[in-house]
């Protein structure tokens, strides 16, 4: 769960990072009521998880009330990428000599933490790896020992800085760590992390992306992640504890993996669109496929569905009677393709049958899709 | 000799008791695994389907002989078990249970890393060797014994590639689910290593997906290190993006996982890159695999 920069910058400074003064808002009153408190210049953040979210407008400065007022006014209620924007965090501007970048991520491949930094903050970070990969510097944590200053020290002495800026970014680094491995990070990310005039540090924007595996035993007050997800039909497919995500085609599909999942769109996609990827994971009860069934005909205007599921940790003649049960109780017309394999499949396939599933008994996507191309076309 | 697991290994199972556990311990004990006890904290004394259950693994271990073990614990509690059982001196472990917590997958990777282990997982559907034996959740059904080896990343996709070469009367040396978690415990090319080695696999078939960079880096190891014909299938051509980790992450990952940077990584090394999971066929068929 990717929380929001302002959820972040709380993070940040509960552990002791300097974060700019900020107020977060809804309304322009709101605005303007923070900046009494904060002071002009000010700098108008719209609260949404998309990525360039300044080139797209999320970002933008007023100099006095009246800027204030009609530039908040703008940004209430209007889109960034086709995300709304619900909240804005109204911040100072920072006067910045300089700008750092600082992270600590996931290596998935070595599997162990990584702490980058670099003196190339505020620009995109994947544009100064391609183009002046030597201002970037990184270093491999064991998880079991930590992330120590002097670790710190030795990593941020690869880039140069000067004694007191070194000494000062070597303790930023040591508490995002700490944030990172407290709150069980994807990715914790500074970007800038702005050296100020004065020379302290300041956290000018804040990244924190938490693992879902993990949201459980977080001691941090987290939001609520159901209410993170903006799509109400993904939202409802994680309450009922399946991955769903929603695509543009007319092609329902409900996989019981994440591999067969792809495939299946991968396979869908070349005569067809598939208008979601819906993958039930190791937890198939005839109540979940019943579930899954309501999700996915929610969707409008649907002109097929596939089923493609194995039975290997998932007792899916048990699933089968939730998909039935569901075209029983709705009178689902469109044409049904089922490939279900493994365990109890024979029983599977008879229970699908019997609620006018077309069964398909080879093992290969392609042929079952290739009949549901068949049945779809046939029924226009 | 297969890969990892035959039918003289003696396997214990942790969380034997759990619905699940008990479940694919009778698959596992159908299909002529040799399971020798379970563990389930607080459960020492009991039995399921005949086989002694154990309080810790350390009492398994020294009752049974055992030296593989395959996990059906509760995503939460898997970290501490994985302590225990690599304690206990057991050397191949299957993690089964999806959602671990990613740092504990991390911890329990640098816990292993000098030491003499081999594991699996977490999130993957464990190892099955036709005819001899199964760790973990593979439906028996779909497999068939023969020279082709399979690697996977996804669970239900190792299943596919097994019955459609099945279908066909092409059998499997070994089937190895590597865990569809952004962190697993063991990389692709260690896996391959194996395959390698072994005098019944003729050919390797690499099930990968999107993210990630497992199948790049596994390019490189084949390149450098691997005589026999490798076929690949990467899933998620069409597949919205956003399942990255972010900026950093896409640093140290370089190509940052997309499909066309997979596939060109082992197109360039000379690695087949099927197009469609039913073109294994085709494949196996021209370097004669059986």
């Amino acid at each position: 769960m990717r929380l929001h920069e302002y959820e972040a910058a709380r993070v940040f400074e509960s552990v002791g990072i300097k974060v700019p003064k900020h107020k977060v808002v809804q309304t322009p009153e709101e605005a303007l009521e923070a900046a009494e408190e904060i002071g002009y210049p000010l700098v108008l953040k719209a609260q949404v998880l998309v990525g360039g979210r300044g080139l797209a407008g999320g970002v933008k400065i007023a100099s006095d009330p009246e800027e204030l007022k009609t530039l908040s006014g703008k940004m209430t209620g209007s889109e960034i990428k086709g995300v709304p924007v619900d909240k804005i965090m109204v911040t100072e501007k920072a006067n910045i000599s300089d700008e750092l970048y600082v992270a600590v991520t996931v290596d998935g491949y070595s599997g162990r933490p990584v702490v980058i930094a670099s003196t190339e903050g505020g620009v995109n970070i994947e544009e100064t790896a391609r183009k002046t990969p030597e201002k970037i510097v990184s270093v491999h944590v064991d998880p079991q020992f930590g992330f120590y200053p002097f670790q710190a020290r030795r990593l941020l002495r690869r880039l140069g800085l000067s004694e007191r800026l070194l000494l000062s970014c070597a303790d930023v680094l040591v508490r995002l760590y700490k944030v990172f491995s407290q709150l069980e990070g994807i990715i914790v990310e500074i970007n800038p992390l702005a050296v100020l005039e004065n020379g302290d540090l300041c956290a000018v924007d804040a990244v924190l992306e938490v693992d879902n595996s993990a949201l459980k035993r977080i001691e941090y007050p987290l939001p609520n992640f159901l209410e993170r997800i903006d799509n109400p039909l993904e939202r409802r497919g994680r309450r009922i504890g399946v991955t769903y995500v929603d695509l543009d085609g007319d092609i329902g599909l409900i996989s019981s993996g994440a591999g067969l999942g792809m495939a299946s769109m991968d396979i869908i996609g070349q005569k067809l669109r598939p208008a979601n990827f819906l993958e039930t994971g190791g937890g198939i009860t005839e109540e979940l496929l019943y579930k899954c069934m309501e999700l996915i005909m929610r969707k409008e205007k649907l002109r097929g569905l596939f089923i493609n599921i194995y039975g290997g940790i998932n007792p899916i003649h048990e699933g089968a009677k939730g998909v039935v049960r569901y075209i029983k109780e709705h009178g689902v017309t469109i044409p049904i393709v089922a490939k279900a394999l493994g365990n109890h499949q024979e029983e599977t396939w008879e229970t699908l049958e019997s609620g006018g599933v077309h069964v398909i008994t080879d093992v290969a996507t392609e042929k079952a899709v290739a009949r549901l191309v068949e049945l779809v076309e046939a029924n226009e | 000799m297969s890969i990892l697991l035959d039918d003289s290994t003696r396997v214990i199972v942790q969380g034997i008791t759990g619905n699940i556990g008990r479940t694919q311990t009778r698959w596992m004990l159908d299909y002529g695994t040799k399971i020798v006890g379970g563990v389930t904290p607080g459960k020492g004394g009991t039995q399921v389907e005949g086989l002694p259950v154990f309080d810790s693994v350390g009492e398994a271990v020294r009752e049974t002989g055992a030296t593989a073990s395959v996990f059906f614990v509760p995503a939460p509690f898997v970290l501490d078990a994985f302590y225990e059982t690599v304690d206990a001196g057991v050397s191949f472990i299957v993690i089964v249970p999806e959602h671990v917590p990613v740092h504990d997958v991390m911890k329990m990777r640098a816990y292993i890393k000098d030491k003499d282990v081999f594991t699996l997982g977490p999130t993957t559907p464990g190892i099955l060797v036709p005819g001899k034996g199964k760790m973990g959740i593979m439906p028996a059904s779909l497999f068939f014994p023969g020279r082709a080896g399979i690697i996977s990343r996804s669970g239900t996709l190792s299943y596919e590639f097994a019955g459609i070469l099945s279908e066909k009367n092409i059998g499997q040396s070994t089937v190895v689910g590597m865990g569809a978690d952004p962190v697993v415990l063991t990389n692709l090319k260690d896996i391959l290593k194996k395959f390698e080695a072994d005098d019944e696999t003729d050919g390797v078939i690499v099930v990968g997906e999107v993210g990630g960079e497992q199948e790049e880096k596994a390019a490189e190891f084949i390149r450098d290190h691997m005589t026999k014909p490798v076929a690949s299938y990467i899933a998620g051509r069409f597949s919205p993006k956003g399942k990255r980790m972010g900026h950093a992450g896409a640093i140290v990952r370089g190509s940052a996982g997309t499909y066309e940077g997979k596939c060109e990584a082992l197109k360039n090394v000379g690695i087949e890159v099927l197009n469609s999971p039913i073109d294994v066929l085709e494949w196996a068929e021209k370097h004669n695999i059986t």
